[in-house]
């Protein structure tokens, strides 16, 4: 099946803790220096690497526009510091952007056309809103009642999911809750510790007493999204959004975020050359199309694709981080495709972590990367739904 | 005092409880800095009660705030930290807990703060103000006095103005004309007599309603639906009243009346009956426990009922004779016809006026400088139409005053305390146009001479008072245009709530002409609120009300009923019914639909008219202003409108769209204020706004929502409204003024602008929350106020907005869900969704 000639590897793995969005931490935290924060990090973490060995890097982001748009790939590489020599692309497949920019890194080395990349992902909801600033739809979308569905928000195919597949309102809260209760238990353990590069928020504000510029300084180094105070009943209490007989609510739904992830690839004769081991070998990626009103089952489609591309089974898999945009959509992936529960999100997902959109997919391949090793376990897979209707699935091997 | 102009730079209120908080809310609302000061908390922020406080304005209701971003205006203080500030404050407010100890410790605490002209008045209901001002430095006394402001401030017209001896005539003055330009409300001097003027007679009138009713054996119910708007009196009457201010708050009231009035001639009234007491100790206060004389279960209401000494569901009803006596006679023969009644409800309502009556007279000369200040402090604090003296004067002095005599004769009044004699020494009138009586002096006194009330053209008229308006220029059924001695030329509707008929068109399309020919400049301006309450969509269906027929007549069956029926079988039968929105009755009667759309042309023609007829047009705006007279507040080339304003296009509720220039206006202000050329981001606002038939809660509401522009004007007090219009409409007449240039290039929104809007439709309809009609009308607002399906940014001028208002408005009205809704609303006065 696979026509490479040489394997990728994942030589490091970083990420900012995620902030909510549009009133959290990171508020007013550039999404290009989230990025650059990133590229920063994991180049240093590759000791010995010498930064003009990097062929491209390449930047998944949902929403590619204002503070990070122009190509906020090439921007937040030369802000970073690498050289003049580095090119860099932003890419975007919605909320699979930041898994699909490993794939294509991953794709660049395996063809033997790269043997050092830069894959990543960064996404500011705070600044830049889902649609982005400016939301102008094509006419031609309502003239067939066919293409409609393009226009619905993704609460409402959320909606249409929980509605065809049966999941009530009580099955949705319950799985919400126990992603707040892996996620808190998580931290708790430090499980992201190693993924999590400490942001450091330099802020100026007017003290309107003294006239002074006032300068604050912090250090995030902790998802803001896992919510210790919720219960069932709080969860019960939550009005549906979506629809008025609905049972999506913002409590069994992601949280918007605000984050950015990378992840250095490499092959084998660059890990040599630099000296470098690995932390996992990327195994195969697969996306695939579903009817954008049920776009939440996108998974449904893309994960036996991958599994059939690379000969794996899904019981080979011990993990699987699946990116909880609904709990709706999540329970029909995990009921259509028989996944185990104990094994999907076991650290939480993005209703308790949150879902900076084009970040997520890196964000959580750093997650899996780490985890995987430090729980010796040894293939696991990335995989989301995606907006207007598709899905994406990528899986890795520990090493 | 010297005799500078009194300027108020910033105002402190010190107590941020409900009365200070909304206090200190109106103030922001009148643009006058103010701080809120409270007690220390304990907290980290010494300021978190005052915040919590202010916080809480954001979510009160009937809400204080104009605005709700105008709470960011009150600055939080306590008495720890900002005492320095009142320094700055040229007027303080006191409106802390009635105690006296209270008081006094506070008085000695903010003292040495105050600055050197700074006025401080004790907004207190019960406490006298001399006693207040024994605790206040005797230096600063003549700085002191009472403001007695009305629940809720923001609203309640009423402020008295009570004086201690020390108080300084020219501070009063100030301290007045501030309370009337700045905060727009109705002061009245007061004496420093227990509960004032307006609580003294308005609680006295509730305990003789409650004795009368008791004695009458009327249940709760059956009084209120005796004591509200039949008498002229708010809907809530007597005992919903009650349960809304607080039955604790009413016995505390009458609790000071007993302590404090021991030589009343009533005073053996002024005692909380068993019922209210047993009420109270079950912890049953009214509103705010959700349980007093009244209580709802589910949607159903229930009076307390006290021969069965429990709930039942409230049915009172007035007995249908009276009803309809009352209803129909003119308003000369109402006290004759209550006190000839053989009804038991009859006599109860004559009851409760003779009493009131006799109370007003014999307590007039101690509590109040003449009978207007008693008249107006019952219509501005307690929301009666008319006040006692009005009423009495208006049924016949002589007459009434000879039947209160019988009935103390006959020991059927409260009370055996003749009428003091100047009830029968003056002629037929306490209300002149010279003035009104003043038992003290035994003359006229006329109304005040402050400078503040030149600008109040016609200050709240009372009945016996001159109450033409300047001279006619000409006058039909439908508008009547006047002028006051000057070059501008006044527009009035004489139509119900002011609505928009054909008649009122061809009115205001007469006067342009005229105003172009003879006068600098056109004010439209309604005698009494509301401004309009939009085109007519009832005007054709309801009987017209028979004014003085002492008989009652058969109801004629309506006329709407009529025309109902008449098409109901020809297949447009609805679309006429809900053609008649515009007063088209006769052009659908012969079914000429061309002419409907004539109509609705003749609508957009005259709000252009206003745009661009060669003399300015300000519109003067108070109350309501909806459907077709926003489109005319829109065209005005000025808006002068006072803060209770309350503006919309809501004819989406009624499943049509603004027809009368409304999209088209609101297309064009988003294509001028367009940022880098693209309108659609202001536009979609506009569209919301349209589309959700939102409705302006204040002026300032109204600015954001941007059915006022920047340049137009807020006031606060409505009787200075004329005053303002006119200065407006004189300033632009005399810069040159010239209509606008037409504007030929707007650039539209389009198909893509359409399609956007078009998508939060599609979510909104599929998640249940707008229904397929719901769905097709916000599509036509879409299309019209795009454009159209056009190339966006392609120019379009205002005729083509017009046209496709008028096209949309025809095809809406063709379906059979908007002329359901017509229907619906023409019946039952409320929405319909279907």
């Amino acid at each position: 099946m696979t026509k490479q000639i040489q394997d990728a590897y994942i030589v490091a793995a970083a990420r900012t803790p995620v902030g909510k969005a549009p009133r959290g931490m990171f508020k007013h935290v550039r999404p290009d220096d989230m990025l650059v924060h990133v590229l920063k990090a994991v180049t240093q973490l590759c000791d010995g690497l010498d930064p003009a060995a990097v062929d491209d890097v390449i930047v998944g982001c949902a929403m590619p526009e204002a503070e990070q748009g122009i190509n906020v790939a090439r921007v937040a590489l030369l802000l970073a510091g690498l050289p003049d020599s580095v090119p860099g692309m932003t890419i975007n497949r919605f909320c699979a952007s930041g898994l699909q920019s490993v794939a294509i890194a991953a794709d660049r080395i395996r063809l033997g056309e790269a043997d050092v990349m830069i894959a990543g992902g960064t996404e500011s909801m705070s600044m830049v809103p889902m649609m982005g600033n400016k939301v102008a739809m094509n006419p031609v979308m309502f003239k067939h009642d066919e293409n409609v569905a393009i226009a619905f928000g993704m609460g409402m195919t959320a909606e249409k999911v929980a509605d065809q597949w049966k999941i009530d309102r009580e099955a949705q809260d319950a799985f919400a809750l126990t992603s707040h209760q892996r996620a808190l238990n998580a931290i708790k353990q430090g499980e992201f510790r190693q993924e999590i590069i400490p942001y450091t928020i330099n802020e100026k504000y007017p003290d309107l007493g003294t006239h002074q510029v006032r300068e604050s300084v912090s250090v995030k180094d902790t998802d803001e999204g896992p919510r210790a105070d919720t219960n069932e009943a709080v969860l019960a209490k939550l009005k549906p959004v979506f629809a008025v007989h609905g049972s999506v609510t913002a409590g069994n739904s992601s949280q918007m975020s605000d984050g950015a992830g990378a992840v250095v690839l490499m092959s084998e004769s660059a890990m040599q050359r630099f000296n470098l081991s690995p932390l996992g070998r990327f195994v195969g990626y697969s996306v695939a199309g579903v009817p954008p009103e049920i776009m939440g089952v996108g998974p449904i489609k893309a994960i036996p694709k991958v599994l059939a591309q690379t000969g794996i089974k899904l019981d080979d898999l011990d993990w699987i981080e699946l990116n909880e945009a609904f709990a709706a959509q999540s329970l029909a992936v995990i009921h259509d495709l028989g996944l185990d529960r104990e094994k999907v999100n076991p650290l939480g997902g993005a209703i308790a972590l949150g879902h900076p959109l084009g970040a997520t997919g890196s964000i959580r391949v750093a997650t899996l990367m780490h985890g995987l090793r430090r729980h010796k376990m040894k293939y696991g897979m990335v995989t989301m739904c995606i907006g207007s209707g598709m899905g994406a699935a990528g899986i890795f091997e520990a090493l | 005092m010297n005799n500078a102009q009194f300027i108020v730079r910033k105002v402190a209120v010190l107590g941020a409880g409900v009365m200070g908080a909304q206090i200190a809310a109106h103030m922001v609302n009148a643009n006058i800095e103010t701080f809120l000061f409270e007690l220390p908390a304990e907290a980290d922020d010494p300021n978190a009660h005052v915040t919590k406080a202010i916080e809480k304005l954001k979510k009160h209701e009937p809400a204080p705030l104009s605005v709700k971003s105008k709470a960011a205006f009150i600055e939080a203080a306590n008495y720890d930290q900002h005492l320095e500030q009142l320094k700055t404050c040229d007027v303080v407010i006191e409106a802390i807990a009635e105690r006296m100890d209270w008081k006094q410790a506070l008085y000695e605490k903010v003292a040495p703060y105050l600055g050197e002209q700074t006025i401080f008045a004790s907004n207190t209901s019960g406490l006298s103000i001399n006693r207040l001002a024994q605790a206040f430095p005797e230096a600063l006394r003549h700085r002191f006095c009472g403001v007695h402001f009305f629940n809720p401030p923001r609203y309640m017209h009423l402020i008295e103005l009570i004086p201690c001896e020390q108080s300084d005539a020219l501070m009063l003055d100030n301290l007045e004309s501030f309370l009337v330009t700045y905060l727009g409300k109705g002061v009245i001097r007061a004496k420093d007599t227990p509960n004032f003027i307006a609580n003294r007679i308005g609680v006295f009138s509730l305990l003789a309603t409650m004795h009368h009713g008791r004695e009458s054996g009327l249940a709760f119910d059956e009084v209120d639906a005796l004591t509200g708007a039949l008498i002229g009196r708010p809907k809530s009457a007597t005992f919903r009243t009650a349960d809304v201010v607080g039955l604790d708050i009413l016995a505390h009231v009458i609790h000071t009346m007993r302590d404090t009035l021991p030589d009343d001639d009533w005073h053996s009234y002024f005692e909380t009956p068993d019922w209210l007491r047993g009420l109270i100790d079950e912890g049953a206060l009214g509103q705010k426990t959700k349980r007093g004389v009244y209580q709802k279960v589910g949607k159903e209401i229930q009076v307390l009922d006290l021969a069965e000494n429990t709930y039942r569901a409230s049915c009172g009803e007035v007995h249908d004779e009276l009803k309809q006596q009352l209803k129909y006679s003119k308003p000369v023969d109402r006290i004759a016809i209550m006190r000839n009644s053989q009804h038991a409800q009859g006599q109860f309502l004559w009851a409760i006026h003779r009493d009131l009556f006799h109370y007003c007279a014999v307590q007039l000369e101690h509590i109040a400088d003449n009978a207007r200040d008693l008249d107006l402090a019952i219509r501005w604090g307690f929301g009666w139409e008319h006040g006692p003296f009005e009423i009495w004067q208006e049924a016949g002095w002589k007459q009434v005053a000879d039947w209160i005599n019988t009935d103390i004769a006959a020991g059927k009044s409260m009370s055996n305390k003749p009428l003091p004699s100047w009830v029968q020494t003056i002629s037929e009138q306490v209300h002149t146009s010279q003035g009104s009586y003043a038992p003290v002096t035994g003359t006229i006194h006329q109304r005040s001479e402050l400078p503040v009330y030149h600008r109040q053209l016609y200050p709240d008229r009372l009945i016996g008072e001159d109450a033409t308006y300047g001279e006619t220029i000409f006058e039909t059924d439908a508008v009547r245009m006047w002028h006051t001695g000057d070059k501008i030329a006044i527009l009035s509707f004489k139509s119900k709530m002011h609505t928009i008929g054909k008649d009122v068109l061809n009115g205001i399309l007469d006067a342009l002409k005229e105003a172009e020919k003879n006068w600098q400049a056109m004010v439209i301006w309604q005698t009494e609120p509301p401004f309009s309450a939009g085109a007519n969509l009832k005007q054709a269906t309801e009987r017209p009300k028979p004014q003085h027929v002492e008989k009652r007549v058969p109801a004629p069956p309506s006329l709407f009923e009529k025309f109902f029926k008449q098409f109901k079988k020809s297949a447009q039968a609805t679309v006429l019914k809900a053609a008649r929105e515009l007063d088209m009755a006769d052009a659908l009667m012969a079914r000429k639909l061309a002419e409907v759309e004539a109509m609705i042309d003749q609508f957009q023609q005259t709000s252009q008219a206003l745009r661009y007829s060669m003399v300015p047009t300000v519109a003067a705006v108070d109350g309501l202003a909806l459907g077709g007279g926003c489109e005319f507040v829109m065209h005005c080339d000025r808006v002068v409108a006072t803060m209770e304003t309350y503006i919309g296009l809501v004819e989406a509720g009624v499943g049509l769209l603004p027809a009368g220039g409304g999209c088209k206006e609101f297309a064009l202000r988003a294509a001028q204020t367009a940022v880098e050329g693209d309108p659609f981001p202001q536009l979609k606002k506009y569209y919301q706004t349209v589309a959700m038939a939102e409705l302006a809660k204040s002026a300032e509401q109204a600015k954001e929502l941007g059915f006022l522009r920047p340049a137009d004007t807020i006031i606060m007090n409505r009787f200075e409204l004329l005053h303002a219009a006119k200065l407006q409409a004189m300033t632009l007449a005399e810069s040159g003024y010239r209509p606008p240039l037409r504007m030929r290039a707007i650039p539209v929104a389009g198909n893509t602008g359409i399609a956007t809007i078009e998508s939060m439709l599609v979510n909104m309809h599929e998640g249940g929350f707008i229904s397929d009609h719901d769905y097709l009308i916000g599509k036509k607002i879409a299309y019209v106020m795009c454009g159209g399906d056009l190339t966006p940014g392609s120019l379009a001028d205002e005729e083509w907005f017009l046209q496709l208002e008028r096209a949309a408005f025809m095809e809406l009205l063709a379906t059979e869900k908007t002329q359901a809704r017509i229907e619906h609303t023409l019946k039952t006065g409320k929405p319909l969704r279907n």
